[in-house]
């Protein structure tokens, strides 16, 4: 019997292992995803995408020009902008404290595009070739929009085509820099490829064929300016003579060319939003409405997904808000690019106002859409700027700004709370010195403020309207300054009297290229665009040099019971200085670090 | 428990007994490098904070390090590693110095630089009425050919000797500069002898005063007069 038992027991142990085993072990991991599993679905490919826009250098609300690109779910400070740095706007910064940048080097969003380009041909049998190739375009696109983020900091970065094996030699690893005008054809190149692969119209936040040329043309505008003036203001060092940073100055009228191409590429397929007749109402809901026919390629928040970002609770003071603080002001400077305000009188004593609001009759509609004035509502709360008050006003605005502060006869206030013979003598909006949440200019942005929410919904984290990357505006802008540098002045007329005639501004008869430029800035003002622009037109150091900005500060004067307003230093007097080694950031040190074949480095660092 | 302590005092020995072993066998940063920046007209450059600054390139590292020059011309840094270093002066109004010297440094290593200014203040003067300080000086090149556009000439006035740009009180200083936008090859005799005025200084303190002249190079740098001491009487 024990025997028998013996047997079974064998041959249940025999026939159990010759089952069991053997099994080879080839099956799937099942927690990675395999290329399979991401690029034989269009799903999976999207997902993959959401990835890589993600992370595109998109300078928007929230990116911060001295940290980085910010995509946290509290990334509030919005107010830390580089329009407060140029005299757009004065703000947080104590001067030119973004000029070294923040050491953007993206190549491992980089390396997920050259996966993706890598992978999306071995996947045609499953997507089919028309998705692979479209795909393909806005891989293109996207890979360019991050060679341009880099390109308009460093000059000339290594171009990274194809995804690299860390197993390699380091000595293929430790790739050099290529030339600065190389990266900007590539950049074109890519551009090209997006606009030739990709369909006509696509998702809200995601590229199509326009979307390339649109970005073309602003990054063909830079490289063209680079070469144009770059070549006349620099600052020599072994990168210049190697071409790392610097483009021979006859390339410029190419770029030009190209630039000004790509632009028309855009011509009926896009238009400026014109849907409102009240011209103000129009401008300022032409950054609020998804719909708008000017929105080319935007980028979304969402509070569900912790995105949201915080523009409504920080460019308005707390007295309009649920919380929080404002800090960031525009400039007289800015305002007065529409002109001298009428606030002056022919004797040069300050005209006297009944009320605040008064100062804005007349004034072209886009800046009062673009700038909260005194007097301007918001919430049913009126901006009621006011810096303090005059018991008595005598004699020439220019002679009581330029007093000494202690012998200036005005009752100026620490708090809104003090009152001054009944009267109130700071506004709840400001302008105070004692902390930098309410204005030290006068004024407050207004362009993106989101009019329509009531007061206890405008807290941090809780703003959703998108941010407008690339709109119609600057691509009629981008052609216009094209056109003029190429001598087509009929064209660049043509372009800014469209964006003139949609801002409620007179048409010019004539153009040159400083109107072209000042429109620029007054159209794209607060949109992160002029940095850029004095850097690429050379002129930073000499607009920003030692430079102060002003503001304009409201007085009530109290025995005429009327109003005054006078040019006067924004409250901090702080000091913006652009040193001409900014005009290309240096090279991270920690990269260079790693790869010595980076140098030399950037001139001056 | 007196077993346990003593237990775990013993681990805790133990352990410490055999942590650290390894020396730290480098050396500390006791080299030092010192000099003088040497005008080619002769004296030391006067210099400024955020101007001139020497540029150190260790060799078989990457970052390189500057020196910030003194408002007399020298400079000093007594914590550097022994090593070979590049070395070359910039920043500062003189002509650009393309070639990199190899130096070694170790400690008390001394070494000059001679560069040419790009302007030089001559024959500077103050002379002081009521509380308006006048400043007179010749300005000259030593190079013409190829010089930078000047941008404006200013005095500068602090209350310490330390002063020069970013080290002077700005009402006194950057509010009375005076704007040229010229190239140096075309200003007249005339115009090359040069007045600036300082009014409304403060009864009874001293100031400490210098004329600069800025350029439009690579750093906007400006070359300096020698420094002043003024007494405003009460």
């Amino acid at each position: 019997m024990k025997s028998i038992h013996k047997f079974i027991i064998a041959i249940s142990i025999g026939v159990g292992v010759s089952l069991t085993s053997c099994q080879r072990l080839d099956i799937l991991p099942t927690n990675i995803f395999t290329p399979e599993i991401i690029y034989d679905s269009e799903a999976g490919v999207k997902s993959f995408l959401a990835t890589i826009y993600h992370n595109l250098p998109i300078e928007d609300f929230k990116y911060r020009p001295d940290q980085g690109f910010k995509t946290g779910g509290n990334d509030w400070e919005n107010f830390y902008n580089s329009a407060s740095v140029t005299g757009e706007e004065v703000g947080p910064f104590g001067g030119m404290d973004i000029g070294g940048g923040f050491g953007y080097w993206p190549y491992g969003d980089i390396r997920n595009v050259n996966t993706l380009i890598a992978e999306l041909p071995k996947h045609v049998a499953k997507l089919g070739q028309p998705t692979v190739n479209a795909l393909l375009g806005e891989a293109h696109f996207l890979r360019a929009y991050y060679y341009f983020g880099m390109a308009k900091r460093y000059g000339g970065i290594p171009i990274i085509t194809v995804p690299q094996d860390p197993g390699a030699p380091l000595s293929t690893l430790q790739v050099h820099r290529d030339k600065e005008q190389a990266v900007w054809d590539f950049i074109g190149t890519e551009l090209d490829l997006g606009y030739q692969m990709m369909p006509e119209t696509s998702d809200a936040g995601r590229a199509n064929r326009y979307v390339a040329a649109a970005l073309k043309s602003r990054a063909m505008l830079y490289a063209a300016c680079v070469a144009r003036y770059g070549s006349v203001n620099f600052v020599d060092g072994p990168a210049r003579a190697q071409g790392l940073v610097g483009i021979p100055a006859d390339k410029a009228t190419a770029y030009f060319q190209a630039a000004y191409d790509a632009a028309k590429l855009l011509d009926g397929h896009y238009s400026l939003y014109n849907a409102n007749s009240d011209k103000v109402q129009n401008y300022v809901d032409l950054f609020l409405k998804s719909t708008s026919p000017e929105n080319i390629f935007i980028k979304q928040y969402s509070i569900a997904t912790h995105t949201a970002h915080s523009w409504d609770a920080t460019m308005s003071p707390r007295y309009f808000t649920a919380n929080a603080l404002s800090r960031s002001y525009p400039t007289l400077d800015f305002v007065r690019l529409w002109g001298e305000l009428p606030v002056t009188n022919g004797d040069g004593t300050p005209k006297r106002f009944d009320n605040r609001a008064q100062l804005m009759q007349g004034l072209e509609p886009r800046l009062l859409a673009t700038v909260y004035f005194p007097g301007a509502t918001l919430r049913g709360l009126m901006f009621d700027m006011q810096r303090g008050i005059y018991p008595s006003f005598s004699g020439t605005a220019a002679a009581e700004v330029a007093k000494q502060a202690n012998s200036r006869s005005y009752i100026l206030a620490g708090d809104t709370k003090t009152l001054y013979q009944g009267k109130q003598v700071i506004g709840f909006t400001g302008p105070w010195t004692g902390g930098d949440e309410l204005t030290r200019t006068g004024f407050y942005v207004r362009k993106y403020v989101d009019y329509n929410k009531p007061q206890s919904a405008v807290d941090l984290n809780r703003s959703e309207q998108p941010w407008i990357d690339l709109r119609y505006g600057e691509i009629l802008l981008n052609r216009a300054e094209a056109a003029m540098e190429l001598g087509n002045a009929g064209d660049a007329l043509t372009s800014v009297n469209l964006i003139r005639s949609r801002a409620g501004a007179a048409p010019y008869t004539s153009i040159d290229l400083n109107k072209v430029r000042n429109e620029r800035r007054m159209e794209l003002a607060f949109e992160n665009q002029y940095y850029w622009d004095l850097k690429r037109w050379r002129t930073a150091d000499v607009v920003l040099d030692r430079a102060h900005f002003k503001g304009l500060m409201p007085y009530y004067v109290l025995n005429e019971n009327k109003f005054i307003f006078l040019a006067e230093t924004e409250l901090f007097n702080r000091e913006y200085s652009f040193q001409k080694q900014f005009y290309y950031e240096g090279i991270p040190g920690g990269e260079i670090g790693k790869n010595p074949n980076l140098l030399p480095n950037n001139p001056n660092y | 428990m007196k077993k346990l302590i003593s237990r775990i005092l013993v681990g805790v020995t133990i352990l410490a007994s055999s942590a650290c072993t390894k020396t730290d066998n480098y050396d500390g940063p006791n080299a030092s490098f010192q000099g003088n920046i040497i005008s080619s007209e002769g004296g030391n450059l006067p210099t400024s904070g955020g101007s001139t600054t020497i540029k150190l390139q260790q060799i078989g590292w990457t970052t390189p390090q500057t020196i910030p020059s003194k408002f007399d011309g020298t400079f000093q840094d007594t914590k550097l590693f022994k090593s070979a270093y590049k070395v070359v002066p910039t920043g500062g109004a003189f002509w650009p110095v393309y070639d990199t010297v190899t130096v070694n440094i170790a400690q008390g290593t001394k070494h000059d630089f001679v560069v040419t200014p790009y302007i030089i203040i001559k024959n500077f003067t103050t002379s002081l009425t009521g509380t308006t300080l006048t400043l007179k000086f010749d300005i000259t090149a030593p190079v013409v050919a190829g010089l930078p556009t000047i941008k404006d000439v200013q005095p500068y006035v602090n209350t310490t000797k330390l002063v020069g740009t970013g080290a002077s009180i700005r009402d006194f200083s950057d509010l009375n500069a005076v704007t040229i936008n010229k190239e140096f090859i075309d200003l007249t005799t005339a115009q090359k002898s040069i007045t600036l005025t300082v009014p409304n200084l403060i009864p009874g303190r001293t100031f400490f005063v210098r004329a600069g002249v800025r350029l439009s190079d690579s750093f906007n740098s400006s070359n300096f007069s020698e420094i002043v001491q003024v007494d405003v009487p009460k």
